[in-house]
């Protein structure tokens, strides 16, 4: 599964990352005023939350291991 | 009669549009442009303008620059993209009328790359003579149309997945679904709805990860008419490794042996992957001559080092840049331990089914209900035997896009201005569609994942031997996993609102699957795309038809359509 990061105290809540990612990885926490992880599992290292995030606050670390369909 | 506000939230719109991608967001500015007066909703299962796919993929524009002449665009294609597949008046009309979409995009805030002297910057296919060149866009494209949209007046809900069509009588009176994250269940009612929801591609690779096809299957449960579903099986050469794309892969295939095997499957230069790439792969793993790799710098799209699709050298994209080396850079660390000069590659399966039929004006066979961009890619027949893009001709995705979904807007405007007062919804109906949309959350003890449904489709699609280098005993092997794998649906479970949306992509998906091979074992010929080992050959006396598709009596009913073709100017 790809790994996701987001440093929370570097983050000023601007929820670019939750509107790029466009298979709903990322979810807006309205209370805390900051985005979650909320489905690691359906990341697909597009990288745009990453790109995205003007404070640089965001990694994501893809693990290509678990793209292994069968052709044959 | 109870109140329709009973089953969730209700919201109205003179148009609907299902899906924030290219072709949605330039469908809703087309009806702002034409009808001010008209509300136009934008729903979106994730977030409109960074939805779909356009902003992860070439960034570039199939047009016919000013040596290319439309007749000569049509001739091509008939004969060597959509094999006399195609309907060739909306073909002929394409070719006279694509080139608008440039001043389109450009006309609504998208970079469209110029020369100093305000030409469109293009550069032609290296060492191919076709009659067409490629234009260059930003991989920004869908943020700009938003706020484009934004400023016409056009509304957007995104977090929403719109699931199924309500109507009234015959006629589609909007759609019902639910937020993916408050799980709140909404009915949006609309004079016309248009689907831009794009196409099937079984969320295998991940940038075309977000076609799930469930506007495809919307359309379907609501008794549309499906067309040319059969060629749903697009594939791209990608590195065993990362499972990133290679581009040109399949011109420089060379075999264990190092023989180079690409002109022993696919002769002569061609102007995009065709399905014999794939299956050159296969036979060659079948005859023990894998693994299969490629000499990189015999690559025709490769610019010194780079790609011609992800290069500055070509055209000044910033955001293209961004995404495409913040990808590759990563990806090159899973790529290391492969020789650099020759990595390995392997099919990686894309799908691009697009069967929603459309007429020339993009209405579906269903009253009120448009389809534009992917989701009618093939199923309004201009493109004949090729999946959806880039059905063969790279940069005819974003292209058919931008046009379609004028075509269709202008027809929906034209359709909602007219038709009065807003369609009532039957209640009873839609009463239906929430139990059934909901089943899977309110289901208790042991189920089934959503996930585990996908897996299974998905085995019976990406094998090479299944979906591309076709058989009948394959394909029957391949149709009974799925029949396996639908018959768990009804015992779906959905976790939260985010897993019942997963849930109904996989109940879309292992109806596209049952689609694609029923409609592929009726064919019994090659065309195009269409390869199967069984019948080799392009049989004109028999196949100069289309394979229609539609459910009748809750089955799924299989015809065919003579193609027309005593009208057409181009005979076989």
């Amino acid at each position: 599964m790809n790994a996701i990061s987001i440093d929370t105290d570097r983050c000023d809540g601007c929820k670019a990352c939750v509107k790029a990612c466009f298979v709903n990885v990322l979810r807006w926490d309205e209370a805390g005023r900051r985005p979650v992880v909320a489905h690691a599992e359906d990341c697909v290292h597009c990288n745009l939350c990453e790109i995205n995030c003007r404070r640089e606050c965001i990694t994501v670390t893809p693990d290509f291991s678990h793209l292994r369909w069968s052709a044959l | 009669m109870a109140e329709l506000d009973s089953l969730g939230e209700v919201i109205s719109a003179d148009v609907l549009v299902v899906g924030g991608g290219i072709a949605g967001l330039a469908a809703a500015i087309t009806v702002k442009e034409k009808d001010p007066g008209l509300e136009v909703l934008v729903v979106e299962k994730a977030t409109s303008g960074w939805a779909g796919k356009a902003d992860r993929g070439g960034g570039i524009l199939a047009f016919l620059t000013p040596a290319d002449k439309p007749e000569d665009f049509v001739r091509f294609h008939v004969h060597h993209i959509g094999c006399f597949l195609e309907d060739q008046e909306l073909l002929s009309e394409y070719a006279h009328t694509c080139n608008g979409v440039l001043d389109h995009l450009d006309a609504w805030g998208v970079k469209v790359a110029r020369e100093k002297n305000g030409r469109w910057k293009y550069v032609k296919l290296p060492g191919l003579d076709v009659p067409w060149g490629l234009a260059g866009v930003d991989l920004d494209m869908c943020r700009r149309l938003r706020r484009h949209a934004a400023r016409l007046g056009v509304r957007f809900l995104d977090k929403v997945a719109l699931v199924d069509l309500l109507r009234h009588g015959d006629r589609v009176a909007g759609a019902i679904g639910f937020g993916v994250e408050d799980g709140a269940c909404r009915l949006v009612r609309a004079r016309a709805t248009i689907l831009a929801s794009g196409s099937q591609n079984y969320r295998v690779m991940p940038m075309w990860s977000c076609g799930r096809g469930d506007g495809i299957a919307a359309a379907y449960r609501a008794g549309a008419q499906m067309r040319n579903a059969e060629f749903g099986s697009f594939v791209n050469m990608v590195h065993a490794a990362s499972r990133e794309v290679v581009f040109g892969a399949e011109d420089h295939m060379y075999n264990a042996k190092g023989e180079r095997v690409s002109e022993k499957y696919r002769p002569g230069l061609q102007p995009d992957i065709c399905a014999m790439a794939a299956v050159g792969w296969y036979r060659e793993h079948l005859e023990g001559n894998g693994p299969v790799r490629v000499k990189s710098e015999e690559n025709l799209l490769q610019i010194g080092s780079e790609i011609l699709f992800s290069t500055d050298l070509v055209w000044e994209r910033p955001a293209a840049i961004a995404f495409w080396s913040r990808l590759w850079e990563k990806a090159g660390a899973a790529e290391s331990g492969s020789v650099a000069s020759m990595p390995e590659v392997v099919p990686g399966f894309i799908g691009e089914q697009s069967p929603v039929r459309v007429d020339h004006d993009m209405a579906t066979s269903l009253p009120g209900l448009y389809a534009v961009g992917d989701v009618s890619y093939s199923g309004s027949a201009w493109t004949g035997a090729v999946p959806s893009p880039p059905g063969r001709i790279r940069g005819t995705g974003l292209m058919n896009a931008v046009w379609s979904a004028r075509k269709g807007a202008l027809s929906a405007a034209g359709y909602a201005a007219e038709a009065g007062e807003l369609p009532r919804v039957d209640r009873a109906h839609a009463a239906a569609l929430k139990e059934g949309i909901f089943a899977p959350a309110r289901r208790e003890g042991a189920g089934v994942t959503a996930l585990e449904v996908v897996r299974e489709v998905q085995g019976a699609m990406t094998p090479v031997r299944y979906s591309n280098w076709k058989s009948e005993a394959r394909m029957r092997e391949a149709l009974g996993m799925v029949l396996e794998a639908k018959g768990k649906l009804h015992a779906l479970k959905a976790a939260d609102p985010h897993d019942l949306a997963r849930c109904n992509e996989a109940r879309s998906m292992a109806l596209c699957a049952e689609m694609f091979y029923r409609a592929s074992l009726e064919r019994k010929e090659s065309r195009g795309w269409f390869v199967r080992e069984d019948f080799p050959e392009r049989d004109d006396a028999n196949w100069l038809k289309w394979i229609v598709i539609r459910e009748k009596d809750g089955e799924m009913a299989v015809s065919t359509e003579d193609i027309p073709l005593e009208g057409y100017p181009i005979k076989p």
